[in-house]
């Protein structure tokens, strides 16, 4: 109290009339309280912008780099080779890379195909009908699968799902797109039902009252009044789970195969971009062509990843419009 | 007891002083720095023989890495690295790579390579031509190689393995492998040729000696198993020796690791340790 006081005193004698005055008014000194601060907000703002600055440069320096390798297989080879030709076979001098860009289509739409239904009931589940134990139990185990390595994933689809295909199926080896499917729908399983889950629980309960209302059954009321209400928060967590599995190497590598072969039926060993690039990256030489053809591969993936990402960002403002 | 106790005491502190003057004593005033890179199968090779060689050479630094046999001479040739380890002489043109002009192959260690088959498969033993047809994809039944009934699964090493060419220039005798098919499939590393040929019925591959278990079989090639003592005899072929490529002669720190390597004490010592095979035991 007595302290309190005497400050105020101080500052009063300075300046009257403005609180602060001290700081503002200095003390004509070079480094003083005044000159201090000025100085500290200054140089903090400058490392703010340039962390800010440096974020940048590195994604951009990132794509450049990739882009500028890259290109340079097309010094060599056409791009209506590259990308239309299904021939890869680097030691002969041949670089079609459509095998690997339809594997990947073909793989993430086969995996969207198979998780996405799973993964919207599994959020219905959880959002509408588990009881709280069990929504309080499931919750966290999903958010646990999502830390797991994907070489763990892996080499789980390695020793346990290809024998299993093998013997349900009856076929020689059981590698190929949809062993690599059924892994990938395991990892983004929990990414998808996770974010549908939220989506769901936000719908406001006047909807559904609303719904119940008008005599509508449960099931009704889910699939015509709830999920529609998500649907931009499901979408998200769709191509969030996409991008996932557009991106994952080690798990695909170990169960697909990696044989330079269009993707034609669901047991074929065959490849995808990433599985390529990681199958030939370390055995390649410098600065040949076959080296820039990799480059360009991964270029394509960073392309597809980016523009996926750039669709969530548009799907969540426009979900913050609605 | 005490008394003994102090004196024992005593005794190890004077023969640690004394053998870590000795240390000190024996060693070099060598400088210098080695960077190597290159084969992944002769890395534990050279942080065996990396570890052992700073003991003696305190002043010398030297750090290994691996990322793949073509890295090594490429590393070399770029100037990133002192030696460049490879499992092939990379001063001579092999299937798919040309030769490294200006550059020297040491001989450091022999690798015995092996072809081996799934436990299920009844085949013992390949001739040259039966394991050509094979790889190359014109045989695709077991029972038209002497065993039962049942398709041929080929796992192979990506292009640019150094186990795929000592195998393709040594067991295949330089023919193609085959590169599609639905009973194909190619894989990245010795660890998972192991898994794969393991766990698939049927399979056949081919990967170094030590890597190969009690789960699976190594096939006699033309008669001969696969073994150190045949292989010293020289009626197994199916081998490769390990190279250290340097840009020139080498010199300074890097010819004193060389020599060391190729010293009798680490090739009696250590390598055999690692299951490698001496390079003096060839003739």
């Amino acid at each position: 109290m007595h302290l309190e006081t005497s400050a105020q005193g101080r500052i009063a004698e300075r300046n009257p009339n403005e609180l602060g005055g001290s700081i503002k008014a200095g003390s004509g000194k070079l480094f003083d309280r005044k000159n201090r601060l000025l100085f500290y907000n200054r140089t903090f703002k400058i490392i703010c912008i340039a962390s800010a600055i440096f974020v940048c440069l590195v994604l951009f320096s990132i794509l450049f780099f990739m882009f500028r390798t890259g290109v340079l297989t097309f010094r060599d080879v056409s791009p209506l080779t590259f990308f239309f030709s299904s021939d890869w076979s680097p030691e002969n001098e041949s670089y079609g890379a459509f095998v690997f860009i339809f594997g990947t289509f073909a793989l993430t739409l086969l995996t969207l195909l198979i998780s996405v239904p799973l993964s919207v009931v599994i959020a219905v589940f959880l959002a509408e009908i588990a009881p709280s134990w069990l929504r309080n139990l499931l919750r966290p185990v999903l958010d646990l699968l999502v830390g797991i390595p994907s070489v763990v994933y892996g080499f789980l689809g390695l020793t346990i799902l290809i024998p299993l295909l093998r013997d349900v199926t009856g076929t020689n080896m059981g590698d190929g797109i949809l062993a690599a499917a059924i892994v990938l729908t395991i990892m983004v399983l929990p990414t998808i039902s996770r974010i549908s889950d939220d989506a769901i629980s936000v719908v406001p309960r006047k909807y559904r009252d609303a719904s119940y209302a008008l005599g509508a059954t449960r099931f009704q009321t889910i699939f015509k009044v709830t999920i529609p209400a998500a649907r931009s928060g499901i979408m998200y967590g769709v191509i969030l789970g996409m991008a996932r599995a557009i991106g994952e190497t080690m798990a695909v590598v170990m169960v697909i195969g990696n044989t330079p072969q269009l993707a034609d039926a669901l047991f074929k060993p065959t490849s995808v971009l990433t599985s390529n690039i990681v199958m030939q990256i370390a055995n390649v030489p410098f600065d040949s062509t076959w080296n820039n053809a990799l480059y360009m591969m991964g270029f394509l993936l960073l392309v597809i990843s980016l523009f996926m990402i750039v669709v969530v960002r548009l799907l969540q403002r426009k979900g913050a419009h609605e | 007891m005490k008394l003994f106790k102090s004196l024992s005491v005593a005794a190890m502190a004077i023969a640690l002083i004394t053998s870590s003057v000795s240390v000190v004593g024996a060693a070099s005033s060598l400088k210098g720095k080695i960077v190597i890179n290159g084969s992944s199968a002769l890395l534990p090779l050279t942080l065996q023989a990396a570890n052992e060689f700073k003991k003696l050479n305190p002043k010398v630094k030297i750090s290994a890495s691996a990322a793949g046999s073509i890295t090594g001479p490429q590393s070399v040739r770029k100037g990133i690295a002192d030696i460049g380890a490879v499992d092939w002489d990379a001063s001579q043109d092999v299937p798919g790579f040309k030769k490294f002009d200006g550059q020297v192959a040491h001989k450091v260690a022999v690798i015995p390579f092996a072809a081996v088959v799934n436990k299920n498969v009844k085949v013992d033993n390949l001739t040259t031509k039966q394991l050509q047809d094979i790889f190359s994809g014109k045989v695709t039944n077991w029972k038209d190689v002497g065993g039962s009934d049942g398709d041929i699964i080929v796992v192979n090493r990506a292009f640019g393995s150094g186990t795929r060419v000592n195998f393709q220039m040594k067991a295949l005798a330089g023919s193609e492998f085959l590169s599609k098919g639905s009973n194909y499939k190619e894989v990245k590393s010795s660890g998972d040729m192991k898994t794969a040929v393991e766990t698939t019925p049927n399979a056949i591959g081919y990967m170094d000696l030590v890597y190969v278990t009690s789960n699976m079989k190594a096939v006699k090639i033309n008669d001969v198993a696969p073994s150190e003592a045949n292989l010293v005899n020289g009626t197994y072929k199916v081998w490769g020796f390990g190279y250290y490529m340097t840009k020139g002669q080498p010199d300074g720190a890097t010819k004193a690791f060389i020599e060391y390597i190729q010293s009798s004490k680490f090739q009696n010592g250590s390598l055999k340790k690692l299951k490698f095979i001496p390079i003096s035991a060839i003739k």
